[in-house]
Parts: structure tokens; C-alpha cells; sequence
């Protein structure tokens, strides 16, 4: 479904990514798991064309999606949910998730799907009318969520969904990625928190200094004495 | 003892009538600041050349100003669009161009907006005279001129369309997204460079109407953008920078205090008072009024 292939990307004159190759396949869920600064925000606004690529390849469905605009990829159904979450911070929690269902067929199915996304957070249901930058850390998560759900996504891409949550709502956040998987939408996420997402997904990849250092199922990478050391601090 | 109040009510409803136009050109500049995170100084000059537009109509067409303004407003929309498309873009788009200096484009652009005009018309000052520009109202003993009103009045809805624009469109619902975190609006599928250059032209339409709305009762020359740029970037400040309402609100002070000035310290002081009261934004409430409401 999504093949990136010798992505190279810099910022200025600082190269971040070398040789990034990977794939991801329809239904899977793929992690991409590494410490900070080991380029994984990076390859993910590569991926949904929000910086310049300086050399490879990237291809979703069949089409070269390398040097198009944002909103495009968007249509064509990759959505990011950004680091941080990055609500409308001063639009309710309904106009969020209106804004996350602009296309054409996303919007006919708007009323449907927002109430598909209330039955799975009803905690957004009774906030529909706040605005989101009232919302506590968690609920901003399932909105942020909510929001890139709206877009009925064909590839949903995760940028660090547990990040500054509670542990409690960091597992209750996974389940619902999950369940979101399940039902059949492609999930990329990035994690720093290794145990429980390589636990969760099919396939994850190792980055490291901006390059892939290893790869494989969440099961073997667990096993990984490398992995071991490096993240699970056994 | 009486005349005193009667003096004191017409001066306070003339100010607010007045601040409702201020207001119209005052949202224009705060919806640019909103999305592009810039000062657009060029904002006067865009009234300017929207007052021209409407003149030219009412005085070689015989089209009445208010009528005139549906002329202005789509003209201004498509120069509005064209700046931005071709102009502030393209300073965008440099990496090595801090964004605080764009704003030095938008001077450049008020100072040739300003020439051009002044070679076509030449510096005189101008008037549009209409069979009620000098009629009034009276309520009670308080007389209230008629341009004044229907410019209000017009004014008020404009304002209004504009906010269920902004608050009942995905179009406007993506001016706004945009304003509160572009690269947010860009993940989920806005165009983003489309809605700027959009929210510049809505900018300039509505400072082409405010304009027109304010051409029975200025005089107009090249020099006049100026004076609205100030008094534009004065209501921004005191609303809370990018806040609609803010603007809304702030218009009508300034226009009040202006009104209150002119009739009890001198005519010639009356755009003073809205400098103190921009100095006292500054320093005693530098969120301007949106920050009173803010949680």
C-alpha cells in the first residue's frame, strides 16, 4: 500500500534520513520505533509531504506521492495525526471533527461517522460543543483521533499517541488504535513507547540516527537482545 | 443643563454609528493577521483604492455609493487575491526571508497602490455629495446625520454574514483552522495557500466596503489609506490581534472615543484619542479584549 524507498531527507544542510526504505501493507499495523531525534517525525512528514524530500521514493497505492502538495496526499487518504495532537485549539469538538471530514465522500458520510466516532468516545459526544483547548490531555488524544477518523482514512498515520498521557489512558488510547486496525484502516505509528506498541503491532521497524537499523514482527524484535538493551533496559 | 445631555447622547451614538465602519475595515486587517500572521500595512491603501472604485462609479456613472460598493467590493476581492498570489507568496515561499519582514512587502505595496492612484487622479481632494448626505435624523432634540445610520446598519450586516461564514462553511471553518494551526488544516486536506490568498481578498473586499460606506462623509484622496491603516491597526491591537469579535468590539470604541474627543477636547485632537487609548492597550492589557473573554 505505502512503499517508501532510499528516502534521503535534510534540513537545510543537515541530512536526518538515510536510505529509509520500508513498506507498509493494506490492514497492517506497522510501528516505526526508535529514541528522539532518531528521524521518526521526520519520515512521517516526508511520507505526508509537509517538508522536501532530497532523494527516493515515495508511493501510496500504486501513485508517486513524492513531491505533492500536503492536501493532496490528504485526499488521496493518507491522515496524520500530528505530534502534540494539534487541535483547532479555539473550535469546538464538533468543528474539529467537521474539519476533518472536507472531501467530497467523507463529507456525505459526515453525520454518520461522527456518530460512529461518539459511540467509540463518548466522552466527546457530551463535549461536542467545548472547545478543544478546554479538553484534558487525554480527551484531546481521542479527538485528535476522532479527527483523523472523520476523513474515513485509508492509511492513518500516528506520530506518538501516548505522548504525555497518563499510563492508564495510554493503554486505553492502544486499544482503541487497535480496535480502529480491526475494523480495517491501515495503521503507521511512531511510539517511543516500545514494550506495549511492538506488543500490539504486526510489523515495526528500528530507527536509529536516521536510518533503519532492523526490522521485523513485534514478536522477533521483542526477542532482539539489541532491542532489549537499547529500549527495554533488560 | 439639558442641552448638556443632548450633546453627550448624539456624540456617543455618532461615535458608535461611526466605530461600526471602522470596525468592517478593522476585521478585514485582523482576518489577514489571523492566517497570515502578518501586518498587513498596505490595509489603508486597499480602503483607498476601494473608495476610489466607488467614486468613480457614483461620479462618472452615477451609480449611489451604496450601490457602488457591490462594484468595489468583487474588484478589490480580485486585487486582493493577485497581491497575494503573486506577490507575498512568493516572499513566502524564500526560506532565507524571515517572516517579520514580509511585512515590509505590504509597505511597498501601499506606497505603489498610493502613486498609481495619485497619477490617475492627481492629489485633489474629492467628495461624493448624495440627495441625503446631509439629511439626518432626529430623535428627540438629537440630530443624527443619515449616512452615518445606513452605513451602521450595513456595516452591522456585513459583520453578521461574515460570522456565519466563518462559523457554518467548510470554507470558513477552514479560514479559521488555518488561523489556529496551519499545518494542522494542511493534514487534514486544506489547501492552505488557496485559503490565504482567499482570506487576503475577503480582507481587501471588506476594507473596499467599510471605505465606501465612509465615502459620504470623507473626503477621499491618495493620502487617506493612511489614516485607516492607523486606525485599523489601533481597533487589531485593542480587539486581541487575529480576534474577530475583538475587532468588531474595538471598532466601536475607537469610533466612541474619537466622537467623545472631537466634541470635548477639539476636532483637531480627535485621532489622539485613540492613540492614548492604543498606548494604554499596550501597556495595561497587551491581549487586547479578546484576553478579557478567554477563559
Amino acid at each position: 500500500m505505502l512503499k517508501v524507498a532510499d528516502l534521503d531527507v535534510a534540513y537545510k544542510d543537515v541530512q536526518v534520513l538515510w536510505d529509509i526504505t520500508f513498506e507498509v501493507n493494506e490492514g497492517e499495523f506497522v510501528a516505526l520505533l526508535g529514541a528522539n531525534g532518531a528521524g521518526k517525525t521526520t519520515t512521517l512528514n516526508a511520507i505526508s509531504g509537509m517538508l522536501n524530500v532530497k532523494k527516493g521514493k515515495i508511493e501510496f497505492l500504486g501513485q508517486d506521492i513524492t513531491k505533492m502538495p500536503g492536501y493532496k496526499i490528504a485526499e488521496l487518504g493518507i491522515i496524520h495525526v500530528p505530534e502534540g495532537r494539534r487541535l483547532f485549539p479555539e473550535m469546538t469538538v464538533r468543528e474539529n471533527l467537521e474539519m476533518g471530514s472536507l472531501f467530497p465522500e467523507a463529507k456525505a458520510k459526515r453525520k454518520e461517522t461522527m456518530k460512529k466516532i461518539f459511540e467509540q468516545f463518548p466522552i466527546l459526544e457530551e463535549k461536542k460543543n467545548k472547545e478543544a483547548g478546554t479538553l484534558s490531555g487525554g480527551q484531546q488524544q481521542m479527538l485528535a483521533l476522532g479527527r483523523g477518523l472523520m476523513a474515513l482514512p485509508k492509511l492513518l498515520i500516528l506520530d506518538e499517541p501516548s505522548l504525555g498521557l497518563a499510563p492508564v489512558l495510554v493503554t486505553q488510547i492502544f486499544n482503541n488504535i487497535k480496535e480502529i486496525n480491526n475494523e480495517g484502516v491501515t495503521v503507521l505509528q511512531v511510539e517511543q513507547n516500545v514494550v506495549q506498541t511492538l506488543k500490539m503491532c504486526h510489523r515495526a521497524y528500528v530507527l536509529e540516527n536516521g536510518r533503519i537499523y532492523s526490522q521485523g514482527t513485534g514478536e522477533e524484535l521483542l526477542n532482539d537482545e539489541h532491542i532489549k538493551e537499547a529500549y527495554l533496559g533488560i | 443643563m439639558e442641552d448638556m445631555w443632548i450633546k453627550f447622547g448624539q456624540t456617543v451614538i455618532c461615535g458608535i454609528l461611526l466605530g461600526g465602519m471602522y470596525s468592517l475595515i478593522a476585521i478585514g486587517m485582523t482576518l489577514i493577521m489571523g492566517v497570515m500572521k502578518i501586518v498587513n500595512l498596505a490595509h489603508g491603501a486597499l480602503v483607498m483604492v476601494g473608495m476610489y472604485v466607488t467614486y468613480v462609479c457614483a461620479t462618472y456613472y452615477g451609480i449611489d455609493p451604496y450601490i457602488g460598493m457591490f462594484i468595489a467590493m468583487p474588484v478589490l476581492f480580485l486585487l486582493g487575491c493577485l497581491i497575494q498570489k503573486y506577490m507575498i507568496n512568493r516572499l513566502v515561499e524564500v526560506d532565507s526571508i524571515l517572516p517579520e519582514n514580509q511585512v515590509l512587502l505590504t509597505v511597498g505595496i501601499m506606497l505603489v497602490l498610493t502613486e498609481v492612484i495619485r497619477l490617475i487622479f492627481n492629489s485633489d481632494y474629492r467628495s461624493v455629495t448624495t440627495s441625503y448626505s446631509s439629511e439626518a435624523i432626529y430623535i428627540g432634540a438629537m440630530s443624527i446625520s443619515v449616512p452615518l445610520v445606513i452605513g451602521f446598519i450595513i456595516a452591522m450586516a456585513f459583520t453578521f454574514l461574515l460570522h456565519m461564514f466563518l462559523t457554518n462553511t467548510d470554507l470558513g471553518k477552514s479560514i479559521r483552522a488555518t488561523a489556529q494551526d496551519r499545518d494542522a488544516a494542511v493534514y487534514m486536506g486544506v489547501n492552505s495557500s488557496k485559503i490565504t490568498m482567499i482570506t487576503f481578498g475577503l480582507g481587501a473586499a471588506l476594507a473596499a466596503a467599510g471605505g465606501s460606506l465612509l465615502l459620504p462623509m470623507f473626503y477621499l484622496f491618495p493620502d487617506v489609506g493612511h489614516l485607516f491603516t492607523a486606525k485599523s491597526f489601533i481597533i487589531t491591537i485593542l480587539g486581541g490581534l487575529g480576534s474577530t469579535w475583538g475587532a468588531a468590539i474595538g471598532g466601536l470604541i475607537i469610533g466612541l472615543a474619537e466622537s467623545l474627543g472631537a466634541t470635548y477636547i477639539s476636532m483637531g485632537y480627535k485621532d489622539v484619542v485613540g492613540l492614548v487609548i492604543f498606548l494604554l492597550v499596550l501597556l495595561f492589557l497587551p491581549g487586547g479584549i479578546r484576553s478579557l473573554v478567554k477563559r
